[in-house]
């Protein structure tokens, strides 16, 4: 036991693989949820 | 504060006599329509100065230490070096946010989304290929350059969520509410996102993917505070109420935000110190700085279009009914 870490790339890649994986889902799903409320929005607006 | 005390009163004098309690307070009478400010442009001069200044200290000076050209530093020390880059930055970042959040536009947060994007292809690039491996912890300190960015702007949206709330119990405009629950999310979403970082750098150096130990756990118990401000706000239907009362919550439980922040000096703790340039390698600058502007401008994008579907939404809630409906409820 050196103390030393080596190796464990797997580590690293899984970290930033997680870490665009969910700024991209929550990304996409508030764009979407917003898109979807302008369209009720604008729905609403020519009903009136 | 006052305003919330006088509604909080007036919440109790109206149950108290029978009557209906107050109703919110209508939109500001500029947002015609669907509440939108159509006719403004978009308002980026000075927050585009203060992001330059912000970026020079941030990344050409960093450039130049990482290449061997000290002069661009202006023979600044580091930490006024560092100070200026994210302070500049941050600022820069949030005036963006509060001048333009808002316009009924898609380019806002298209242009931070497309900042974002650089910053973070460069700053990963560099983390990954360029920047040389940690003395002790070889190639898996790399991890570094997401998960303290995203530390840092996760208690930086939580800040902004409690500058919202104090906002908000002073003014009581509905437009705080809107980004207080934004900021609540999106920091909601950071923090998740820290504990998994965390994780996976603690397994290989610690040996374990998690332990009680202080930074972790108060980092936990603040992720489950602020999930339970957005389930109150899920469950409180009435508006007026549900806004107080996440306000006052938010201030509660922004209290665990200084906690996490000093857990590593007050107590013996596993986790390292908080890194500054004064613990990290001027050799690390560059990929940290541009992943930490990378992840604040996509937090800050994240956080103006969720603030505007809160206010999209509660104009839905506060809107009057069509007279159709109300005149059926008369009948009725």
């Amino acid at each position: 036991m050196s103390g030393l870490v080596t190796g464990g790339w797997n580590f690293v890649i899984a970290a930033y693989v997680v870490t665009f994986s969910v700024l991209f889902i929550y990304g996409v799903s508030i764009i979407t949820r917003l898109r979807e409320e302008r369209s009720r929005a604008a729905e609403e607006a020519n009903t009136k | 504060m006052a305003a919330w005390l006088k509604n909080e009163i007036c919440d109790i004098t109206c149950f108290a006599s029978g009557t209906a309690p107050h109703p919110p307070a209508a939109p500001s009478p500029r947002r015609a329509g669907r509440g939108t400010i159509e006719s403004e442009r978009m308002k980026t001069a000075p927050p585009a100065i203060l992001l330059a200044i912000g970026a020079y200290f941030g990344f050409v000076v960093a450039i130049g230490q990482f290449h061997g050209v000290p002069g661009l530093a202006l023979g600044l020390p580091s930490g006024v070096i560092a100070t200026l880059a994210a302070g500049c930055g941050v600022a820069g970042a949030i005036w963006f946010l509060f001048a333009n959040d808002q316009l009924d536009s898609w380019r806002p947060p298209q242009i931070l989304i497309g900042l974002a994007l650089v910053c973070l292809a460069f700053g990963s690039y560099y983390g990954l290929f360029v920047a040389p491996p940690e003395q002790f912890m070889g190639d898996v300190q790399r991890i570094m350059y997401v998960h303290v960015p995203t530390a840092w702007n996760a208690l930086l949206a939580m800040t902004l969520a409690f500058v919202c709330a104090v906002i908000f119990l002073f003014n009581s405009d509905y437009k705080w509410d809107s980004r207080m629950e934004g900021s609540i999310e999106v920091g909601v979403v950071l923090a998740f996102l820290l504990c998994c970082q965390g994780a996976i750098w603690a397994k290989p150096t610690w040996g374990v993917w998690w332990d009680w130990d202080p930074r972790l756990t108060t980092t936990a118990v603040l992720l489950f505070a602020f999930i339970g401000i957005l389930a109150l706000r899920k469950f409180v239907e009435d508006p007026a109420r549900r806004a107080i009362w996440s306000a006052v919550a938010t201030i509660i439980a922004y209290v665990d935000v200084p906690i996490v922040y000093f857990s590593v000096r007050w107590w013996n703790s596993l986790h390292q110190q908080q890194s500054n340039p004064g613990t990290v390698s001027k050799q690390f600058w560059l990929p940290l700085r541009l992943n930490a502007f990378g992840i604040l401008f996509l937090m800050v994008a994240f956080i103006m279009v969720r603030a505007r579907l809160a206010a999209l939404r509660l104009e839905h809630e506060m809107a009057p009914p069509l007279p159709e409906v109300a005149e059926l409820g008369e009948a009725v």
